[in-house]
């Protein structure tokens, strides 16, 4: 599985791709959704996205509705991971076609449960 | 932002608190957290850092972290899990306060009335220009025993 890490801050990049490696994912990053894109048209093929709201150049917002309307992407999860946190952000996000939402400040186990709601990681076997 | 946010609305209890304790056991200490209200008198900051993030809306404000620059490079190096002796980039340490502020902010973004969109944050050696009068509420944290000032501010 690889996915793309989208965020503005390397620093955050950077943990979101330690909390997505030690789960079986192969890890690419973009600093905006206009350098995703062009990484996906470029041919990089990635099963899962994980996308900030907030950047410059092209916003995560833009960046889901862009995949969400090109068909040779529509096996691509899409899942935001930002600050913005009102009801109404996330049923727009939604709406664009994320598949699931996170709220930074997050931690490991709520991106792995998030993953495996999605079915990207496989539930843990009763101890 | 004044008239969006009311902290003695919160029953006794500081959402900023709430937000910072949040940020910082998620992204940086873990459980239990290592940040705590600063108690006694608030020294100055020396070799100060500051960053912010504004929000924009009805009631524009402003979100404004500032700490010591050896206390932000811990901090760096608590986020990204580096040891106390690697040493932090320039680009490491802007980052990661820029990001701490912007999720510090965009928390209490959502405890403002109607906002619109948030900020890119800003990192800064420069404490922003403010007024005195604009201040709405400080919140001086210890973490690890170092200071860490959150401040909120509307902006004219």
């Amino acid at each position: 599985m690889r996915a793309l890490v989208i965020d503005d801050s390397r620093v955050m990049r950077r943990i979101v791709a330690g909390t997505l490696t030690p789960l079986g994912f192969e890890t690419v990053e973009a600093g905006d959704g206009r350098a995703a894109l062009d990484l996906l048209e470029s041919g990089v093929e990635v099963d899962l996205c994980c996308v900030d709201w907030n950047m410059p150049v092209m916003d995560g917002l833009q960046f889901v509705t862009a995949v969400r309307a090109n068909r040779a992407w529509r096996d691509v999860t899409l899942m935001m991971v930002t600050t913005e946190s009102e009801h109404g952000q996330i049923v727009r996000a939604l709406a664009a076609g994320a598949h699931e939402y996170v709220i930074k400040p997050f931690t490991a186990d709520a991106i792995r449960d998030k993953l495996q709601l999605l079915g990207l990681v496989r539930q843990e076997e009763p101890a | 932002m004044s008239s969006a946010i009311d902290i003695s609305a919160f029953h006794g209890t500081d959402p900023v608190l709430a937000i910072a304790e949040e940020v910082f056991t998620a992204m940086i200490d873990g459980e239990p957290g290592l940040v705590r209200p600063w108690t006694g008198d608030v020294p100055p900051l020396a070799d100060e850092m500051h960053a912010w993030v504004d929000v924009h809306g009805p009631f524009p404000g402003r979100v404004l972290v500032s700490t010591e620059a050896g206390t932000a490079q811990d901090l760096a190096r608590a986020l990204l899990g580096m040891g106390a002796d690697e040493a932090v980039s320039d680009e490491d340490l802007v980052d990661a306060l820029g990001e701490v502020a912007n999720v510090v902010g965009g928390n209490v973004k959502a405890l403002v009335a109607d906002p619109h969109a948030l900020g890119l944050p800003v990192v800064d050696r420069a404490r922003p220009a403010t007024r005195p009068e604009d201040l709405l509420h400080s919140l001086p944290l210890d973490w690890r025993g170092r200071l860490v000032e959150v401040g909120l501010w509307t902006l004219p």
